[in-house]
């Protein structure tokens, strides 16, 4: 057996009206694991995340946090967990500094305690010098560094990220997956939820919602070599030039059009790009084996939960 | 264990901060109820005085100027002009003018003189009802006195004839106006203002501030800290609370200085029932909250309640002028009692003796509406 559990959710369902959200998901996180949370907008990430924070009570199933049922005894998680919601849910109003010392305030820290903290978490997101700005003229990625902070005020053993990096720029995005990580390293739990398919690849786990249900869950490779089985080529052919005549051949497992560009998988072993292009005759400009990206894989699960879905 | 106290203190310093920060909220919170004050006690003065007048002395007898002059000496009528002709008085009238005509006949001097019955016609303009009312009880009084006065005239010349003493029977009123002899009107304006800016600054500023977190999702990053729903509701009420009082304070002088409220009663006891007042007022501002998503539902869910709580207040208008079916409803009102509260305690001087029942009243909606916002609060955040 691994490390300890910290999460642990089995059949939790969540109806609003006739509308589930989210049905029957079961899984459980290891402490100091970075547990990623994929979905299309609407899959039932967020409403999955906010049963655990214990801001919705689940319609049905079990969801420990920390050791505590959350459905029990939300307060008791609390104290526990740092929080971060999809919007960003800081003051504008107040300096980074003044956010900070309220919800220190609000996590019941004492007043020299707060201050020591403060200090430290502003420099380890990069805010010490503009510490006193108005939070509002903050640059995106800073806000949401600051919120970062926010949510370490009170040393969460879990830490709870609703789409943290949404609208922020690819480099503010690098220095953010910096901070989870190094927050992971010192032994806090990281349960984050992207639909950014390259920050997947940070996470030790990934769990793949998609209408409301915990379609796969594995590390990055893991779900990979299970979805994505044999070898992956990129193909670019000329305009106009169709890909039929590889759609017949046997041994080819799926092809994906991105664009003029195709992602074609096949059995392991029975092509080689000298082959394809021999097939593909004068249409081929570009053919290479390429591995498969969590992108990929997430097609593939989506593909077949349709598939389940129409009998 | 819990975060009790320092969260309290958290939020209320966060909010003061908010507050303190934006300019033109401190203009509005702390200015604008001691303008409006000002213009508002100004504004609605309902006293009457100097109503536009045109005299039409067709008599132009010694008796009849007397008349005119004396009739115009009292303050309350003002001349604009002369008319030759009744008619002519009337199209005074007409234009507006002037909201009174004086028309004094022909041969009214020979008439007295002759010891003759005699009358005088008043034209009064009655679209502006008070002003007609005052400028009827005026003539009413200034004539019945001097007809009071022409009687005595010719009784002492008949008894001065005759050699004897004539009795006749009198009967005078001695009318006193009690804790507003001059019937000035900001007196009992102003203890309504206070009603009403209390209201308006307290119920939309927490209906408001709770329905902005709400908005902005900040309400969610809260829910998520192990701060009490208690705690931050009373962090963001208090600094309202403060303000309230700061306000109340000023509009207590500007009454006193420049509108004359003669600050009977105990100013402890007005700031007590302010107090007593703002739990009322504060709990409506969370129950509106609780039934609002954005800044501006909350704006007009409190404006909603607000119009009809002033109009049935009797905070200009007396509630016994109401129609009888809605005179009862007014009892449900809050800013009723506390209106009658103010007036009782600043104009009349009343104490805690006399005014205690309107107290009791008050804590009583206070606590409920309270705990109900508070009950609701609480619920809607589960």
């Amino acid at each position: 057996m691994g490390p300890e559990a910290v999460i642990e959710v089995a059949g939790l369902t969540r109806r609003f009206g006739s509308f589930t959200a989210v049905q029957q998901v079961s899984f459980s996180v290891r402490a100091g694991e970075i547990f990623g949370f994929l979905g299309a907008n609407g899959a039932g990430k967020s409403t999955t995340i906010r049963i655990l924070c214990g801001l919705l009570a689940p319609s049905e199933g079990h969801a420990c946090v920390a050791g505590i049922d959350v459905a029990r005894d939300p307060e008791a998680v609390k104290r526990s967990i740092g929080y971060m919601s999809q919007k960003f849910s800081l003051y504008l109003d107040l300096t980074a500094e003044e956010n900070l010392e309220f919800f220190g305030g609000a996590y019941g820290l004492g007043r020299r305690a707060l201050r020591q903290r403060g200090r430290e978490l502003l420099a380890r997101v990069g805010l010490r010098e503009r510490s006193a700005e108005i939070t509002g003229r903050l640059p995106g990625g800073m806000r949401q560094r600051l919120a970062l902070a926010a949510a370490m005020l009170h040393r969460p053993r879990i830490l709870f990220l609703d789409e943290p990096t949404s609208g922020v720029d690819p480099r503010a995005r690098q220095s953010f997956w910096a901070l989870i990580r190094e927050a992971a390293r010192e032994g806090v739990t990281v349960f984050v939820t992207t639909h950014a398919m390259d920050e997947a690849e940070f996470c030790d786990r990934i769990g793949l919602m998609a209408d409301g249900r915990l379609r796969a869950l594995d590390t990055p490779d893991g779900l990979k070599r299970s979805f994505l089985p044999g070898e992956m080529f990129h193909l670019e052919l000329s305009p106009d030039r169709s890909i039929d005549a590889l759609a017949s051949q046997p041994g080819v497992l799926r092809i994906e059009s991105a664009g003029a560009a195709y992602r074609l998988r096949v059995e392991a072993g029975r092509f080689d790009p000298e082959k394809l292009r021999a097939l593909l005759g004068p249409a081929a400009v570009r053919v290479e084996r390429v591995e498969p990206d969590l992108e990929d894989v997430f097609l593939e699960v989506v593909t077949q939960a349709r598939g389940e879905a129409v009998p | 264990m819990g975060t009790g106290l320092s969260g309290l203190m958290a939020v209320m310093r966060k909010e003061l901060r908010q507050t303190f920060r934006d300019r033109r909220m401190v203009a509005i919170l702390i200015m604008a109820p001691l303008i409006q004050t000002v213009v508002l006690g100004y504004a609605v003065d309902l006293d009457v005085d100097a109503v536009p007048t045109v005299v039409c002395d067709r008599d132009q007898s010694p008796a009849s100027r007397a008349l005119v002059q004396e009739y115009l000496a009292g303050g309350t009528f003002r001349l604009v002009g002369r008319a030759a002709e009744p008619a002519d008085a009337e199209r005074w009238l007409d234009r507006g003018d002037a909201a009174v005509a004086l028309i004094l006949e022909r041969g009214l001097g020979e008439r007295l003189r002759a010891g003759q019955a005699a009358s005088v016609q008043v034209f009064i303009d009655g679209s502006d009802s008070n002003r007609a009312l005052v400028a009827m009880s005026a003539s009413t009084q200034f004539f019945v006195g001097r007809a009071a006065r022409l009687s005595q005239e010719r009784l002492s010349w008949l008894e001065r004839l005759q050699g004897r003493s004539l009795a006749v029977p009198r009967l005078t009123l001695e009318p006193r106006i009690m804790y507003n002899p001059r019937l000035s009107s900001p007196r009992y304006m102003v203890p309504g203002v206070a009603a009403f800016l209390l209201l308006l600054v307290t119920t939309l500023l927490t209906a408001m501030g709770i329905a902005r977190e709400r908005e902005l999702g900040t309400l969610e990053q809260i829910l998520v800290t192990p701060l009490s729903p208690m705690a931050l509701l009373t962090g963001k009420c208090l600094p309202f609370a403060f303000l309230g009082l700061i306000d109340v304070a000023g509009l207590v002088a500007i009454g006193a200085l420049l509108f004359d409220v003669p600050m009977r009663g105990p100013l402890w006891l007005v700031f007590a029932g302010t107090l007593v007042y703002l739990l009322t007022t504060l709990g409506i501002g969370i129950l509106i909250s609780t039934v609002s998503r954005t800044q501006q539902q909350a704006m007009l869910g409190a404006l909603f309640f607000m119009l009809p709580a002033l109009l049935l207040s009797g905070f200009a208008t007396p509630i016994g002028n109401m129609p009888g079916w809605l005179q009862p409803i007014t009892y449900l009102n809050p800013m009723r009692y506390f209106v009658e509260f103010m007036r009782g305690c600043l104009i009349r001087g009343s104490g805690l003796a006399e005014l205690w029942p309107k107290l009791l009243v008050l804590l009583v909606f206070g606590l409920s509406v309270l705990g109900l916002g508070a009950l609701r609060f609480r619920k809607r955040l589960a």
